[in-house]
């Protein structure tokens, strides 16, 4: 039958070249578990959000009511929501540990820049499917949020308000802006996700894993090619991942059976209120996932060349994330892991890592005058990160990097 | 660095603005959520429906369903608690239409269902205990958690026929129920979660041990 | 590559595998029970399919009042006198006479497939493809049949069932028309969608 099968769709091929023999590294840490996490879930957000769209409505005057519904009428309703909902948070705890492990061992360096923009782009994906499924229950945080979000597209020069009024369809945020925002949700960008996601795995087991100490592990094979410093992926990586799938899903199950609403980080509670087109929430904030962003943006309030503050802010914003892109093409230290990289490299990963939280922090409060001060310090070195890494990655001191893995 | 670090405690103690209140022009009183007595909750469930159902909708909530989790008899509840012969199947809306509302009270009283989660138990309880009169305001009431509230003191009878004891009680009664109606799976919810972490706790044990037995291998 | 070897005490491996894959298999149906129960009638589908009561004080003997319950029409018939008496006469002519093929509850299965003698309820559903037959409360010879005895008649495929929904042998409908669980909780009241104790 296996046989039959083989000889027309070679299945035992592929599952073993991407799955049981796979030859990972074998001084892979626990950093490099993140990826398998982040299937787990996304499988996860697939299913419950399949089961939460066959109760939900979206519309203006039915999407909240139909939440609700869900929460108490559905059977078990309340467990595929707060998954879900939970299920987003994790996504993006997980993607930026996962991200931040490329940034470390440098995994974006050549030959692995294509798998880096795949990464990438699963990252913006995965940012926009967060904003629209955050309008869907259509409380006040929903239409605020898509409120504030669609008018920054307004300060584009020109074309700006014809923009924001296309993007709604509408000229304010109304049902025909939550119906088109549902579909992308539920189907535009999840099939681009899988998509890309898809192809984000395929190029990585073409190319093979980086590994903390940055060798590369094929310069030495045994006779039948296969590199001597790594071992299959079953049993050594399944069993490490299935450990690890355990551990996320204690602390998971833990917040979603005993703090669903994450202390107001996974469910605000002034979404827990119908959207009212008249009155504000005293504070808008963005779910914790973007506050580093949003920060960025509060934190440009000047005007420039003739620019508006509210464009430039626009654009800061979208530069943090887009930046992630160049990694690949700033990097020009001969190695690739922060273990052999020179002292430069290790203050402004340091410096990368501080201000991506304290901006996160102050994208979650109130502005003053001070923390406005704050944000600007900290948005420039969150850049200067990236675009300063051209030349302290070339005029720094790195240590040899060794031939094979060490014992 | 080390003004880096000052900066750093500066706002880590500037977290919760010390500029505002949490429960309006006061700080809120402290209140323990409990919604695992049922016969407090049926008490502010009864009255709820006695003082505030009039004009607050439980729109989101169906009647069998609190019967159900308030393991309160279906015949005793639909003879006392439902007042305009719905079916117990229905959900918790009220007659009051908007127009009327406005026209009568001047806003229309919101539904209730989620206000523990929008607010919070603590704004709840110590809002509904501080009314205090005021010549000024048109119920001549007015309310230290809400300032200039529309809403006239509906509980006064009741607060003056008690002792300040029992009257607490009484809220605490009521906000739990509130607390309740805001999340009614919480209680299967937890319940359940304790049996799914034992769960995931055995199972990642057992995990821990499978990897080691694979990882000692490696070194 | 570095290559699985056998280890020292290779039951303790075996055992592990087996539990960790045991527990996951578990773990996999434990997480199916949500998925599964939440395509049950939600509350309010429930609701909606809730009992209804129905008051029969205004029928009028050789009335019928078509009520719906669960999207279904329920016929509920006050039959006259000498229609009821006829229920016994005719049973040469139907198919199931003791409803032993059919649906009903128990508390129907007797001679007058009623649950209060005069009343009938049945589910007003063809068990042949589904239409709804007619009404036609007239004795004697009609264009269908050439000695009526009164019943219901299937205009989709012309099958014929009596008073009470049993089904007339010779028709394309298999079985008796079914009864719904109803109960009289008073002589002029009926609740239909609840077995009750009348």
């Amino acid at each position: 039958m296996l046989q039959w099968i083989n000889s027309r769709f070679p299945i035992t091929d592929l599952v073993e070249r991407h799955l049981s023999k796979y030859p990972a590294p074998t001084n892979l840490n626990f950093w490099y578990l993140f990826g398998f996490l982040l299937i787990i879930v996304l499988v996860m957000q697939i299913l419950t959000g399949l089961w939460l769209m066959m109760n939900y409505t979206n519309t203006a005057e039915e999407a909240f009511s139909s939440v609700e519904y869900i929460m108490r009428d559905v059977e078990y309703g309340w467990l595929l929501r707060y998954l879900h909902a939970a299920g987003a948070s994790a996504f993006f705890v997980l993607i930026y540990l996962h991200m931040f492990r490329g940034m470390m061992y440098g995994s974006y360096q050549k030959p692995r820049e294509l798998i880096w923009l795949g990464g990438w782009v699963t990252y913006v994906l995965l940012c926009a499917e967060g904003f629209t499924g955050y309008v869907l229950p259509w409380g006040q945080m929903s239409f605020w949020a898509a409120q504030v979000i669609i008018s920054l597209l307004g300060s584009i020069p020109l074309v700006g308000e014809d923009l924001a009024t296309w993007v709604r369809g509408d000229y304010l945020i109304s049902g025909i802006t939550l119906s088109r925002l549902f579909a992308f949700h539920v189907v535009l960008l999840p099939i681009m996700l899988i998509a890309v996601v898809f192809f984000h795995i395929l190029a990585l087991h073409e190319i093979g894993s980086n590994n903390p100490d940055g060798i590369d592990i094929k310069k030495h094979v045994d006779e039948d090619g296969v590199p001597l410093d790594s071992k299959p992926f079953y049993p050594y990586d399944i069993t490490h991942d299935v450990y690890a799938l355990g551990v996320f899903l204690l602390f998971f199950c833990a917040i979603v059976f005993f703090f669903p609403g994450g202390g107001g980080y996974i469910l605000e509670t002034v979404n827990f209120e119908p959207a009212n087109p008249l009155s504000t929430p005293e504070h808008i904030v963005p779910s914790w996932y973007y506050t580093p962003y949003y920060a960025m943006l509060r934190a440009v309030d000047f005007s420039l060349f003739g620019l508006t503050a509210k464009f430039l802010g626009f654009v800061t914003m979208a530069a943090g994330i887009a930046i992630f892109a160049a990694l690949p093409w700033l990097d020009r230290s001969p190695v690739k892991s922060i273990r052999y990289k020179g002292i430069y490299s290790k203050i402004f990963l340091t410096g990368f890592v501080i201000s991506f939280f304290v901006l996160g922090y102050l994208g979650l409060v109130p502005p003053t005058e001070i923390k406005n001060i704050l944000a600007k310090v900290f948005t420039i070195i969150y850049f200067s990160y990236f675009l300063l890494m051209p030349i302290y990655t070339r005029i720094e001191k790195c240590k040899p990097v060794p031939e094979r893995v060490p014992a | 660095m080390k003004s880096f670090l000052i900066l750093l405690l500066i706002f880590t103690f500037n977290i919760f603005g010390a500029d505002e209140f949490n429960c309006g022009t006061i700080e809120c009183d402290e209140f323990k959520v409990n919604i695992s007595n049922n016969a407090d909750l049926q008490n502010g469930l009864s009255i709820y429906m006695n003082y505030c159902y009039g004009c607050h909708s439980l729109q989101y909530s169906r009647y069998k369903r609190v019967a159900e989790d308030l393991e309160i008899p279906i015949d005793l509840y639909v003879d006392n608690l439902i007042y305009d012969g719905s079916k117990p199947g229905e959900l918790m809306k009220i007659s009051l239409t908007k127009d009327d509302a406005v026209n009568w009270l001047g806003a229309y009283p919101p539904d209730l269902t989620l206000e523990a989660r929008v607010r919070s138990p603590e704004w709840i309880y110590t809002y509904l205990r501080s009314y205090y009169s005021d010549s000024s305001r048109p119920y001549g009431v007015n309310n230290l958690v809400y300032k200039n509230v529309s809403m006239p003191h509906v509980l006064e009878d009741l607060q003056s026929s008690m002792t300040e004891n029992e009257y607490n009680e009484t809220i605490s009664n009521l906000t739990n129920f509130l607390v309740y109606v805001s999340d009614p799976s919480s209680r299967e919810r937890k319940q359940m979660g304790v049996y799914v972490l034992l769960f995931l706790l055995l199972f990642t044990s057992f995990a821990f041990l499978l990897y080691r037995e694979y990882k000692k291998e490696l070194k | 590559m570095v290559q699985p070897i056998s280890p020292p005490n290779p039951g303790r491996r075996k055992f592990l595998s087996l539990i960790t894959g045991l527990m996951a298999s578990v773990g996999a149906v434990f997480l199916a029970v949500p998925f599964l129960s939440a395509f049950k009638p939600s509350a309010r589908a429930e609701a909606a399919g809730a009992p209804v009561q129905v008051d029969i004080s205004s029928l009028v003997p050789g009335q019928m009042k078509i009520v719906e319950w669960r999207g279904k029409p329920i016929f509920v018939v006050k039959m006259a006198e000498n229609t009821v008496k006829l229920l016994s006469s005719n049973l040469n002519r139907l198919a199931d006479p003791n409803g032993e093929d059919s649906n009903q509850p128990d508390y129907v299965k007797n001679q007058i497939r009623s649950r209060k003698e005069g009343v009938a309820v049945i589910t007003g559903v063809c068990t042949h493809l589904g239409c709804s037959p007619k009404y036609y409360p007239e004795t004697g010879s009609v264009a269908f049949d050439s000695d009526w005895q009164g019943g219901f008649f299937c205009p989709c495929h012309g099958s014929k069932f009596d008073m009470v929904g049993r089904v007339y042998a010779g028709v394309p409908a298999p079985t008796n028309m079914d009864v719904p669980p109803h109960y009289f909780p008073k002589d002029n009241l009926l609740v239909i969608g609840l077995d009750g104790v009348s």
